[in-house]
């Protein structure tokens, strides 16, 4: 690798250098004027009331400046330490980042892919996080205490292929190896605290002016301290400025070099590009970490030295060209590509949830006998076998009829059978009362009722449900689908709230508390009830799916060509 | 005197500037030796793999013996290699046995659905990738060493404390051996 350990301790000497001089900067000259502004303050005051002299502009003396550098140094290093203390965890906090779960399909893949890459680095040591929400964007981060963080949203994980997303993880790990992704997380974060108190602030402040009374309801220490934090603020856009553009290009390059496969890195660009990238929510304001700017910025796309100062990502499409020059391709190839795969039908097609039946009330004929020290006992059906209190996996059985005497553990079926019950869950339906069964639909968890084929999904897990395509619906959901979607233009869906309809949470079980019943969202208004405790919610038969559907197909009437 | 001092202070600085060299070289040995050993624990992961692999597929592609046991037999001999030209050759027939029984596993459709089967598959592709990467990352790095070694004024100093070249772990397809150029 062109970066070794040594550059990289280097870059860190340089980072804290540059940034603290930035902090004493700040804290010096906020002390300098508020101090200025006090001392003057008081002299007009005080000191002309009592002596009647003229006014004139005091100054401050040298040992004056230098306490004011004292206090500005300290209070540098307590913003420094407050600020680098858990860096990471707190910007994860900032964009609600979530652990990789391990039980995800979606995320074993991403976790094998930073292994991966990994690995092309030489070893270095990397984190994953996901972001649960629909948009398309990735980041890294990574703090003195040499933790790297590499994250991306479900959007990216649904939507890209295995070689897109591998482009994607080598192009944050190139920032992490080649130490900016350093700089840019402590120079992003530094004045990140003082940002939002400002907003709060702002926030309260056009409040109370908009009040009846017609109070303006903003003491003028408030209106001060505002002014103070904006200029922090200020100080932060300026510290970002230091953050160059060009890292992204250098970071492409090494990725290239990393994964030896510049054409996914420019379809995987490409497609979060001309995408919803994650504007609007938390988190913007580290917009230097992503890898594509998650607010579209006309500047981003332009040249010339006021976007080369003032811009933290340079344009798309300069990107997509260097890399495209590389794997001897052009955009119109990748434009032509990308609209092919827009239409691809989804690849598993045969199975769809609602199959499903209760997988444990097949095998109810006894056909079963057991030898219980030396003498064969039976028959039994299947659930009774295994609720023999004294069955091991080495007991002898055997099948009436078929098949030969086997130990328990050599028989597929029984196999089998504890497989699935295994999948038992301990939950029961809300509505039928029978025993939930836990199973993966579309990578992610869910429960589902073998009697009524309702679903009890986590929400964070709803969402990554309706990115994800891995099932073909039946022609049967589909045409529910579009009935639902027709009706509900008309007027919205009837939720019937009489108490005794609602269900209770299977999970929490609150003996007073019952689920909230309401609609999704009022664009798609499917019902549904949800626990306000643990956020889980319960979809009757067919109902998860039909969301689903209509999300999609309103989608696929939205996509225009980019 | 004058030239005696000037002497002295050559002789100290070209001291210091072996010493760095030296250094510099015994820094690229290890990171060769560290690419080496990553390779190792992903060939390992792989021989692990493969008993896991077969056994699923088993009861589904009885009629598929012959494929099955080429690579039970391809894993064997990659185990009982040794030396880095044995290895190589064993692991790439190994390679190439995998490759034809995915190519089989793909006209077993409920073999292609089964949950297990499924999750094998991904752990196996996400070690040949993994092998992939560590193959590259070491060739990189003994491209880089051997290069130090070779040019002057390093070759004086590695011919005078025994380094010598070391051997790529060689690559079947000869496309993946480019890197590409990065230009801007």
């Amino acid at each position: 690798m062109p970066y070794s350990f040594t550059q990289i301790e280097k870059e860190k000497g340089r980072v804290i250098a540059f940034v603290f001089s930035a902090l004493l900067a700040f804290y010096f000259v906020t002390a300098f004027i508020l101090y200025v502004a006090c001392k003057n303050l008081f002299f007009a005051q005080y000191t002309l009331k009592q002596y009647q002299a003229p006014f004139h502009w005091q100054w401050i003396s040298g040992t004056e400046a230098l306490s004011l550098f004292a206090i500005a140094f300290f209070c540098g290093i307590g913003h420094w330490v407050f600020t680098v203390n858990g860096l990471v965890e707190k910007i994860l906090g900032i964009l609600k980042a979530e652990r990789l779960n391990p039980e995800d399909k979606y995320h074993a893949v991403f976790r094998n892919i930073i292994d991966e890459v990994s690995v092309a680095t030489g070893g270095v040591r990397i984190e994953g996080v996901v972001i649960p929400v629909c948009a398309m964007n990735a980041f890294a981060i990574s703090d003195f205490s040499g933790r790297n963080v590499i994250g991306v949203t479900e959007g990216l994980l649904a939507r890209l292929s295995r070689a897109q997303l591998e482009a994607v993880v080598g192009h944050e790990a190139a920032h992490i190896v080649s130490g900016d992704c350093l700089s840019t997380t402590v120079t992003t974060a530094m004045f990140e605290i003082y940002h939002s108190i400002r907003q709060i602030l702002g926030h309260l402040m056009t409040k109370g002016r908009s009040s009846k009374n017609g109070d303006y309801g903003v003491i003028p220490g408030i209106f001060v301290i505002y002014v103070l934090l904006s200029f922090a603020s200020f100080m932060g856009h300026l510290l970002r400025l230091f953050v160059s553009r060009q890292r992204e290009l250098r970071a492409d390059a090494i990725a290239v070099r990393l994964t030896r496969d510049p054409l996914s890195l420019a379809e995987a660009l490409y497609s979060v590009s001309s995408r919803w990238r994650g504007a609007g929510l938390a988190g913007e304001e580290l917009e230097a970490i992503f890898i594509v700017n998650p607010r579209f910025d006309q500047l981003d796309e332009k040249e010339g030295l006021i976007a080369n100062i003032f811009s933290t990502h340079p344009p798309v499409s300069k990107r997509l060209k260097v890399l495209l020059d590389m794997a001897r391709s052009d955009v119109s190839a990748l434009e032509r590509k990308w609209q092919e795969q827009r239409g691809r039908p989804r690849v598993l097609a045969p199975e769809t949830r609602s199959a499903r039946a209760d997988p444990l009330s097949a095998d109810q004929e006894k056909k079963w006998i057991v030898n219980k020290e030396g003498q064969w006992q039976g028959p039994f059906s299947l659930p009774d076998l295994m609720n023999l209190g004294w069955m091991r996996s080495d007991t002898w059985i055997k099948k009436i009829g078929v098949g030969e005497v086997q130990q328990a553990f050599e028989n597929a079926e029984i196999r089998d059978f504890l497989w699935k019950k295994e999948q038992q869950t301990g939950f029961s339906c809300p509505h039928c009362r029978v025993g939930l069964f836990s199973d993966r639909y579309e990578g992610a968890s869910i429960y589902y009722c073998p009697s009524c084929n309702g679903a009890f999904v986590k929400e964070n897990n709803v969402h990554r449900i309706i990115i994800r395509q891995d099932y073909e619906f039946s022609e049967r959901i589909k045409e529910a689908a579009r009935k639902f979607y027709a009706q509900t233009r008309r007027d919205l869906p009837k939720v019937d709230l009489t108490p005794a309809s609602l269900y209770y949470c299977p999970q929490c079980q609150k003996p007073k508390v019952k689920m909230m019943r309401m609609l999704y969202t009022l664009a798609y208004p499917v019902i549904v009830d949800k626990c306000s405790f643990c956020g889980f919610l319960w979809f009757d038969k067919d109902e998860l799916e039909i969301l689903q559907c209509m999300i999609e197909d309103a989608n696929r009437e939205n996509a225009k060509p980019a | 005197m004058i030239i005696a001092m000037v002497l002295f202070g050559l002789i100290v600085l070209s001291f210091l500037f072996s010493v760095s060299i030296y250094n510099l070289l015994i820094a690229m040995r290890q990171n060769v030796k560290n690419g080496w050993s990553q390779i190792d624990v992903q060939l390992k992961r792989r021989h692990d793999l493969i008993p896991n692999l077969v056994e699923t597929a088993k009861g589904y592609m009885a009629h598929e013996k012959q494929t099955l046991e080429n690579v039970i037999k391809a894993r064997q001999q990659a185990v009982d290699a040794s030396g880095l030209k044995d290895k190589q050759q064993a692991e790439n027939f190994l390679s190439s046995t995998l490759k034809s029984l995915f190519a089989v596993v793909e006209n077993y459709p409920n073999l292609k659905a089964d949950q297990h089967m499924l999750k094998v598959q991904e752990e196996l592709t996400t070690t040949e990738n993994k092998i992939a990467f560590a193959r590259q990352y070491y060739n990189d790095e003994v491209a880089r060493f051997n290069t130090a070694v070779q040019t002057f004024p390093n070759n004086v100093i590695a011919g005078l404390f025994h380094f010598t070249k070391e051997d790529f772990f060689e690559i079947v397809n000869p496309a993946e051996k480019e890197a590409p150029q990065v230009k801007f």
